[in-house]
Order: C-alpha cells, then structure tokens, then sequence
C-alpha cells in the first residue's frame, strides 16, 4: 500500500475519532458549568417523560432530567479514565523501565510477576480490588490502573530493550551518566510514539471496564451517575422508557469509539504500510 | 526439527505453566490477606461482636501464621478443597460446579458463534479488499468492536422486544431439565458476548489472509493452476489459523470476563451471580475460590495455545 493512501486512511480515522469525542468532551466542559437541570433533583411530576424541547433526552423514573445526567455522567467516564490511565503510566515507567534497561535477573523477575498478573481475566481482578477496598469512585481509578499497568510495562520494556542498543545512550553511559537518568532524559521521550496510541487504547478499555463496574454496581456510587449505572437502573423500564437505554448507550459508544478511532489512525499514521 | 526438540519444548513450557500456577495460586492468597485490618472484622463487618470475630478466626485458621495458611490453602485449592463459603456454609468447589453450566454453557455457544460468523466473513471479505462487501463489514466490526457486552446485551432486548412484541427474556432452565429451553435461554447473551469477539477476530483473520495473498507461495500456488477455493483451504487458512490461535486464546478469556457481566443483563445463576454475592456478602473463602479457578482456566488456555501453535508450527519450538 502506498504512502498517500496511508495518510488519507489515517486521516479519515482522525476525523471521525475525534468528532466522536468531541461530542462527549464538549458535554463533559459543559457540565463542570453548567447542565439544563441539577443532575441530582428529582420531580414526582416528570416522572418518565418522553424526550422533549423541556427534556431533550427525557427523564427517568425518579423525573431527573437525563441530559444533564448524562453530561454530569460523562465527567465521571473521562476523569475515570484518565486518572486510571495516568497511574497505569506511572507504574508502567517504575517496572518496565529497569525491565528493559537492566535486563538479566532484574527483567525476569519483574515479567514474571507482570505476566502473572495478566493470567486473571481483568475485569475479575478489578472487581475483586474493589471488593476488598470498598466500592467508591476512587478505588475504581487504583483497581484499573493497577490491573493496566502490565500491559504499559510491556510497551516500556519492548521500547526500552531497543533504544538502549543506540549509540547515544552507549555514550551517556561510557560518560558515566547514571542509569536513572538514563531511562528517564534519554530513553522515556523516545518512547512516547509507542506509548501514544497504547494510552489512547488504554482510555477506551478502561472506559469499558469502568463502565461494567459501575453497571454492576461495583464503579461510580449513586446518587452520581455513570452511564453503567445509568443503565443498570432503566434495565426495568427498557420497554416504557427507551431512551433511558438509548442515550447514556450513545454516549459511552461515541467516547469508546472516538478513542479507538484516534488509535487507529495514530497506528495507520506511525506503523508505515501497515494499513490493512 | 527433531522430536527430541519437540520434548524439550514441551517440557519447558510445563516447567514454566507450573510455576506461573504456583505464582498466580500465590497472588491470589496474598490478595485477600493483605487486606487492612483483621479480615474476620472485615468480613463480619462493624457490628460483629468479639467474640463471633473469634470463632471466624478460627473457623478460617487465621490464628496460624501465614505461610502454613497459604501452605493448606495450596494443596486445597489443587485436590478441589477450598474450604467452605461463609454466605452460603457449603463448600465452595460445590458451589462453583453448580454455577458452570451456565457460564461454560454461554462460552462455548459464543465461542462456536465467534468460529462460525468471523471466518466466513474474512474470507468474504479479503476475496476483494476495498471492496463494497469489505467496507461494510470493516465499518461494523469497529462499530461492534467498541460496544460494551453489557451495552450490546440492553440494544439486543430492545431490538428483539420491539419486533417480537412477546419477546421476553427467557428463565433459566437446568440443562438436565430442558437442554432445548437451556441453549435457547442462553442464546442472547451468548450472541451479546460474541459480537465485539467476531469483530475482533474477523479484523485479525482479514489482515492475516490478506497478508498471506501477497506472499510468494500463494502466487506459486496460484501459477500452477490451483483454484482460488483450494488456495483459500490448503494455502491460505493453515497459515492464518497458526497465528490466530494465540488470538483466540486471549478471545477465550475474554469471553469469561465478559460472561460474568451478561449474566446480570440476563438474569443468569451462574458464575457472575456467585462472584457478586460473594462480593457484597464480604465471603472471602468463595471468592478467592472463584478468582483462581478462573485464572487456572486463563493459563491452561495460554498454556494449550502455546502447544497448539507449536505443534502447526515447528518453527516456535527451536527459538
């Protein structure tokens, strides 16, 4: 496949990814201001009203307005998301780092433990996290990071294990540079062109966990809401009151995939010819 | 390549399996005793009297030091003796065999779903890459692939309840009871699980098959006056399923942590429900029971692909 192709590819997944997640950002800016209604007030007399010009996406059983439920949803999934992802870095760097820098008994012993980690399908890990802490938004953002910090400790490591063979960092260290700062001047900024679409990735998994959590009771705790949550509570009135299902769904599809459109044009755009 | 080759392989990577259970056996244990505080407090919660903590205590053998707990919890967990769940006072292996015919029952049926609907449609649709039949199943299956099981399983009863106005989402039936009334209760959620999977997988084979219909022996084939079926079975698949099996291992275990979440859409009693009772009843004996047993199937699955691609691929035992 040609270069042009590439890039147009590339560039159509960048528009459509990022329009998506423009939709659920702009409603996440929005509500740190301002939502139509309180998210939290309810009203006897506007109980399961139909979406309207009043109520744009309608109201719930307890007569809050689901837009700004939404929006005010819409906070939790990208603080969730980030700050999971942000810890999950941090880990990343502590472990995958020396993994591939110092290699020897040191690698071993840190992917053994990584890779054991990864042995407990993830949701499972997080829920049992949660389950021992307590269920509360924050424990949610500690249990994702934790269970996503190996796969970020195996993008480091792999990156690592191949810039530690260039002749600059071979000159850092015959100058007696040590290796701390070593692995975080001269080899971490190398490493972001991998890590950018990982983190990207990593946002959107994270969503969908948090998302199953918060469904299942165990993620955000009412009365705020979430759009797992959200949907958890309009499972009984699905055949009354549709558009309880239908929007949060919208919007946690439009935030999952706006991120896994931007990584796969970044993949497309960084992985030359690799547009299959 | 020799079969003494093929024995080292395979006993190494028993060596390894072996010391990954011992690993995980380990970590698991050490979850649920790192808790802060005393964890019989803990699981009887704020209300419990000393004395009930005590005969927790006891009843749990937490008044031993920790290496001989985790000593006794080890060889319980491998001779299917894991100690008895606190919530429900019967054994917990028991209570896990209750449980898997219906989260084994929907793995399976979503994976048969996942085999049956991605492969036909990569090769639809690497026949013409680019082309209309390609763009369409290319564009759903990243849809497909970022809908939350959960989301799917809520879209599926709404579709399903606003054209067949009866539809309603069928009880549970024991397999020994119905089986006919048992697939069917767990068609829906098995299809739920498999839709972000069959796209996963059909991304996966298209590219793999594509891949292969550029490479030298297909065009090989090809010139020798083969058909394009018999390229696409002798040629073209042996290869792609070689490197799809470490795939659909990771599908395998994802379908098990995806299964745990429909079954609450669903209403299911399998192991979900278990997990979650365990869960808000603080039963630590269940759920450490549960979380190992499912590591234990996640690395027998990585453990099997490891085998299987070795055994279609001779290259992968002499690295």
């Amino acid at each position: 496949m040609n270069g042009n192709v590439d890039t147009s590819r590339a560039k159509r997944f960048y528009t459509v990814g990022i329009l998506l997640l423009s939709v659920v950002v702009i409603c996440f800016l929005i509500s740190l201001f301002w939502t139509p209604y309180d998210p939290y007030a309810t009203d006897a007399a506007a109980k399961l009203l139909p979406p309207s010009s009043a109520h744009p996406f309608g109201t719930d059983n307890f007569g809050r307005d689901v837009l700004s439920r939404v929006m005010s949803a819409a906070k939790f999934t990208v603080f969730i998301s980030v700050a999971g992802v942000t810890i999950a870095l941090i880990l990343g760097t502590l472990t995958g780092l020396p993994a591939g820098y110092f290699g020897g008994f040191t690698d071993k012993s840190i992917m053994l433990v990584n890779n054991s980690i990864m042995c407990f399908p993830g949701i499972l890990l997080a829920l049992v996290a949660v389950a021992v802490f307590g269920a509360s938004m924050y424990n949610v953002v500690w249990a994702l990071g934790l269970v996503f910090a190996p796969t970020f400790a195996r993008v480091y490591r792999a990156g690592t294990l191949e810039i530690k063979e260039y002749d600059y960092i071979t000159h850092a260290r015959v100058m007696g540079v040590r290796p701390v700062r070593i692995m975080l001047l001269h080899i971490l900024p190398n490493l972001v062109p991998q890590l950018l679409p990982a983190t990207v990735i990593g946002l959107a998994n994270m969503t969908l966990f948090e998302s199953g959590m918060s469904y299942l009771g165990l993620g955000v705790q009412p009365p705020d809401a979430s759009f797992g949550k959200m949907l958890a509570e309009s499972q009984a009135y699905i055949r009354v009151a549709p558009w309880l299902v239908i929007f949060p769904s919208l919007m946690l599809v439009f935030y999952i995939l706006g991120l896994y459109f931007v990584s796969e044009g970044m993949r497309v755009s960084l992985t030359k010819g690799g547009g299959t | 390549m020799t079969g003494k080759q093929t024995v080292l392989y395979i006993i190494r990577k028993v060596a390894e399996l072996l010391a990954t259970l011992l690993l995980v056996s380990l970590l698991t244990f050490l979850a649920f005793s790192v808790i802060p505080g005393d964890t019989a407090r803990v699981m009887l919660g704020a209300n419990a009297t000393q004395e009930q903590v005590e005969v927790l205590r006891e009843e749990l053998g937490l008044n031993r030091p920790l290496p001989v707990r985790y000593l006794s919890w080890l060889g319980g967990a491998f001779t299917g003796n894991l100690g008895n769940s606190t919530q429900y006072r019967t054994d917990v292996a028991k209570l896990i065999a209750n449980r898997l015919p219906v989260t084994l029952g929907m793995s399976i049926l979503a994976f048969v779903m996942i085999i049956a609907i991605s492969y036909p449609l990569a090769i639809l649709s690497s026949r013409k890459p680019g082309k209309f039949a390609d763009q369409v199943c290319s564009v759903l299956g990243h849809i497909l692939f970022a809908i939350p099981p959960f989301v799917l399983s809520l879209l599926l009863i709404l579709i399903f309840g606003s054209i067949l106005k009866n539809f309603t989402i069928g009880n549970y039936v024991a397999p020994n009871v119905d089986f006919g009334i048992y697939l069917q209760s767990l068609l829906l959620p098995a299809f739920a699980i498999a839709l972000p999977k069959i796209a996963m997988t059909f991304k996966f084979l298209r590219s793999s098959m594509i891949e292969q219909k550029a490479s030298d022996h297909v065009a090989t084939a090809k010139s020798h006056g083969l058909s394009d079926l018999k390229i696409m079975f002798k040629h073209i698949l042996p290869n792609s399923n070689v490197s799809s099996i470490t795939v659909i291992s990771l599908v395998l275990s994802d379908i098990l942590g995806g299964s745990l979440i429909v079954e609450q859409v669903f209403n299911l009693p399998g192991l979900g429900r278990l997990l979650l009772s365990a869960i808000s009843q603080r039963d630590f004996p269940l759920l450490s029971g549960i979380v190992f047993y499912l590591a234990l199937v996640t690395v027998l699955l990585y453990f099997a692909a490891d085998i299987f691609s070795s055994l279609s691929d001779p290259r992968i035992r002499i690295r």
